[in-house]
């Protein structure tokens, strides 16, 4: 059954497990490639992930001129290819979140590639797998649909990015508030 | 295999030329699954990879968790015995030279001699700690009493459970962190959290504790500062540091008065009710308000949540217990679930979250000083006598009881304790009051310390001793449920390092008690003798064999024989460990903090964890992603309150109480009351909040009020003009 990466931002602790964690899937060398930001902090504790949402029709491999971001069968949008990639850093500037990240000693772009030796044989990515709050959720669509009904809000509208933000997305994204539309026990 | 709705069946990534050794995390109570990425050319620890099977944390970790590995391997890993020979270089890392084992001990042994020879036997004391295995725990306790014959050996519990310890003891008679598993926790309809900065201490419980709010249950948490829990509490009850008691006595005169209290439990199960009614009638809204800092309206919506709720889980930590009443605190939130009758069932209990991997099984088996093996009692002949038999000594060379861990330093400072073999433990940085605890390190005539990183503490000492890291070592340890655990060995010992056990079976030969010992080969030997130890205790760990562990994802004590599958849910036939079956309703009176603001101190320093680091730091400030993720203290202030002193965010400020001064950066946050600041203590040296820090002393437990104290601001820099 396929599986999708599912963000619930309301859910996010600030632990940096998951920056921590990306470093571990073997492919990654050691260098995370995700984001955690502080979304209020003189405020209040409210964090929030953000990843490469895997964009159907991405931003970044568009804007490559040398074909080095690929889209493997799943819809993970890959990271750039060490061969082809002339460190133009377009990528960068395309994408909508700022995700692509460059290193400049090898004159190369990096960036999230949903664990990919995981993620083709349906085992979570490794933000996914340790995420201690559930913010990231490797889930099948039935369950995300599930997700979608339950945080119906009573005004008819949805808290949600669902199905997409800017244009759309293989990874999905529920933004803070979604607790509002649950009903109460007692 | 106990299989909840977190629960997938996943199989684990197997990179090329790795194997995986299942164990747990190094570092703090929830002791999360994990497996040890082992390459199978160099026998080394290389990685990790999550434990999906695993029923308390379904493979997910902290950042602590996730980057624990990289200890083992570590370059600051101290490979070989060090001995210092001038003594004027103690407090610095300056002086030590490597020197092998045999020197290391003889010199260790005869210090030991000459000291116990001039000044008798009760001259050296051991300071252990919980974070390693229940066999070097049990091993420790024997070590002091039997090898090196003092009556002084305490442990860092002391400044960690203790009083959840102590008060669990006085209300139910018997001291399991918690009274259920916690893959009950997502399953119940309140949880009601006081003074847990859970995301951060214990973070793999947070799945479970936002399921509850996702299912339409209440989150109600009580905290002086706006944590990640408390910002999506239904009720954040944001009370003063060290006003706990009132407000759980505030929160229990409702309950009655509001017709919450379960008669037939409490006439048929407990003892203490009537008393305890009249005493909190006092504790009106207004009243524990006015104490607390609290508006009435929370109180009484948090004592509604919790009354009506059908199943609720009372839970709390370090904020209540690091008090100078945290054991009165302990018994005060249990009393809500005893009145309500809501405990002794699934779903439905008290759990305090256990700071250290091993806080609950190393506060059971003799590392404290009125302690022996099984929760037994140094006071107690008869147990006393279980203990002999096992260890093979006579009732009358059983020492007595010694003092907790803070009043050592006492004796230390006044000289009658000359010598000290620590262990686990870093007081250097984790003891309140650190000028006079360093002082009294200082002045001690002969120290030798065990440690895998040459820690803060490790520069007071004359010897060091190389020990290892959890993942070169076998054994169990009992987790925050109760839950007995193994920890399996993944490489082998680096450089000279040894483990704990074998460390002090060989000393004990040195020490001329080598028939105590000498028996003891391996991890697994110990094991065997400490079941036995335990056995007939009330932490009775005898049919908790390790083979049984492995089969049933651990085992929940009491287990007392081999057919004894273990105790997962506590007091589910409503018998309490009292002598007559039932648990304790405890009349509390209100005692504020032992230091109350005042003009010169008009501050309250209350004092936590951040998440990226664990206790002292000792081994997460050398990780490199937890030290970049936060490589320095800081003090959280409110806004107003910053306005008052012309502060700013990030500008280097001086923090000082009547005991110590240290200057840290300000971090400015709403998420704090105004009348409070908040340091975390994870830091050495001259960043040490416990410069500041009171030893008032909670008058059972001996817990230092870490968590309140009276504080100064002073403004350092002056603001340039442009
Ligand atoms: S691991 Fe999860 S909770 Fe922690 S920072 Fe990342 S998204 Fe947030
Ligand atoms: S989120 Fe950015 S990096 Fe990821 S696929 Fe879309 S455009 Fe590319
Ligand atoms: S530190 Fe605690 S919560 Fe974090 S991974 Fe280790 S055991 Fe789990």
């Amino acid at each position: 059954m396929k599986k999708r990466l599912y963000l619930e931002l309301e859910n996010c602790i600030g632990c940096r497990s998951c920056l921590a964690a990306c470093t571990q899937c073997g492919g990654h060398e050691q260098r995370n490639r995700n984001y955690v930001y502080d979304v209020n902090p003189f405020v209040n504790r409210q964090t929030m992930p953000l990843m490469c949402l895997h964009c159907v029709n991405p931003a970044c491999a568009r804007s490559c001129p040398a074909q080095a971001i690929q889209i493997h069968e799943t819809g993970a949008v890959l990271s750039a290819l060490v061969e082809k990639c002339i460190g133009c850093q377009n990528c960068t500037i395309a994408c909508p979140y700022g995700i692509p990240k460059f290193d400049t000693e090898q004159n190369l772009m990096y960036k999230c590639d949903m664990c990919i030796d995981r993620s083709k044989d349906g085992i979570p990515p490794m933000c996914a797998s340790v995420c201690p709050s559930n913010t990231i959720q490797w889930l099948s669509d039935e369950e995300i649909e599930a997700k979608q009904r339950q945080f119906n809000l009573n005004n008819g509208k949805w808290v949600t990015s669902m199905p997409y933000l800017e244009g759309e997305t293989n990874v999905k994204v529920n933004l803070p508030g979604i607790l509002q539309g649950v009903t109460k026990l007692f | 295999m106990q299989r909840d709705k977190f629960f997938k069946e996943i199989e684990n990534v197997r990179h090329p030329n790795e194997t995986l050794i299942k164990t747990h995390c190094a570092y703090c109570g929830m002791q999360c699954g994990m497996n040890l990425r082992v390459n199978t050319q160099t026998n080394k620890i290389v990685g990790v990879e999550p434990r999906y099977d695993w029923p308390v944390n379904v493979g997910k970790m902290c950042p602590k968790g996730v980057t624990a590995y990289q200890q083992t391997n570590h370059d600051d890993r101290i490979l070989k015995p060090l001995i210092r020979d001038d003594a004027s270089l103690k407090g610095t890392t300056k002086g030590f030279r490597e020197a092998s084992w045999d020197e290391a001990y003889d010199l260790v042994a005869s210090k030991f001699k000459e000291l116990q020879d001039q000044y008798g036997k009760d001259s050296l004391s051991v300071f252990s700690g919980v974070s390693m295995t229940n066999e070097k725990c049990y091993l420790t306790g024997k070590f002091a009493r039997v090898a090196m014959q003092t009556r002084y050996i305490d442990y860092n519990g002391r400044f960690c459970m203790s009083s959840a310890a102590g008060g669990f003891l006085r209300s139910f008679g018997v001291d399991r962190g918690s009274t259920l598993p916690w893959t009950d926790i997502h399953e119940t309809d309140c949880l009601f959290i006081a003074g847990s900065n859970t995301a951060e201490c214990h973070p793999t419980s947070m799945f479970r504790v936002w399921h509850v709010q996702e299912r339409g249950g209440y989150l109600i948490v009580a905290d002086p500062r706006e944590t990640p829990i408390a910002r999506r509490a239904d009720v954040h009850l944001d009370l003063r540091p060290g006003t706990d008691l009132a407000l759980a006595n505030g929160i229990l005169n409702l309950l009655i008065q509001n017709g919450y209290a379960d008669e037939e439990f409490v006439n048929d199960h407990t003892n203490g009710f009537e008393e305890t009614k009249e005493l909190v009638k006092e504790f009106t809204p207004e009243y524990t308000s006015e104490l607390t800092g609290v508006s009435p309206e929370k109180i009484i919506r948090a004592a509604e949540i919790y009354g009506k709720a059908p199943n609720a889980i009372v839970m709390f930590a370090r904020g209540i217990e690091q008090q100078h009443k945290g054991v009165d605190n302990v018994s005060a939130y249990t009393n809500m679930a005893l009145v309500t009758g809501k405990i002794g069932r699934p779903k439905a209990g008290v759990a305090t979250f256990t700071g250290q991997g091993n806080g609950q099984g190393g506060r059971e088996h003799g590392q404290k000083s009125d302690l022996l093996p099984g929760y037994r009692k140094l006071t107690n002949p008869k147990h006393v006598e279980e203990v002999c038999q096992v260890w093979g000594i006579t009732p009358e060379e059983m020492p007595q009881p010694g003092v907790s861990a803070y009043e050592m330093f006492e004796l230390m400072e006044e000289k009658t304790i000359r010598g000290l073999y620590l262990l686990c433990s870093n007081p250097a940085v984790s003891a309140p009051n650190q000028n006079f605890v360093r002082k009294a390190l200082k002045g001690l005539d002969f120290m030798v310390c065990s440690d895998f990183y040459l820690s803060e503490s490790a520069e007071y000492a004359d010897v060091i001793l190389p020990s290892v890291t959890w993942s070169e070592d076998e054994g169990t340890v009992t987790n925050l449920e109760g839950r007995i655990i193994k920890i399996n060995k993944a490489q082998e010992p680096i450089g000279e390092s040894k483990p704990d056990w074998q460390i002090q079976v060989e000393l004990a030969e040195k020490l001329g008690r080598g028939k105590y010992f000498s028996h003891l080969k391996t991890a697994s030997d110990v094991a065997d003798e400490f079941r036995l130890a335990s056995k007939g205790g009330y932490a009775d760990y005898y049919g908790a064999t390790w083979d049984k562990i492995d089969k049933q994802d651990g085992v929940f004590w009491p287990c007392r024989d081999e057919n004894d599958p273990g105790t997962p849910h506590m007091f589910l036939d409503k018998k309490f460990y009292h002598p007559d079956g039932k648990a304790k309703i405890c009349a509390l009176p209100y005692r504020p903090p032992a230091e109350e603001p005042n003009e010169e101190y008009p501050l309250r320093l209350t004092t936590g964890r951040v998440v990226f680091h664990y206790l002292s730091g000792n081994q997460t400030r050398r990780i490199q992603f937890l030290r970049d993720m936060c490589p320095e203290p800081y003090v959280e202030v409110h806004p107003e309150t910053a306005a008052k002193y012309h502060i700013e965010h990030e500008e280097r400020v001086r923090l000082f109480s009547r005991r110590g001064e240290a200057v840290y950066k300000v971090k400015i946050t709403e998420a704090i009351r105004k009348d409070t600041v908040f340091v975390p203590y994870h830091f050495g040296h001259e960043q040490s909040i416990n410069l500041l820090t009171i030893p008032a002393l909670d008058p059972i437990s001996r817990m230092p009020e870490f968590k309140a104290c009276a504080a100064q601001i002073e403004k350092l820099e002056m603001k340039k003009v442009q």
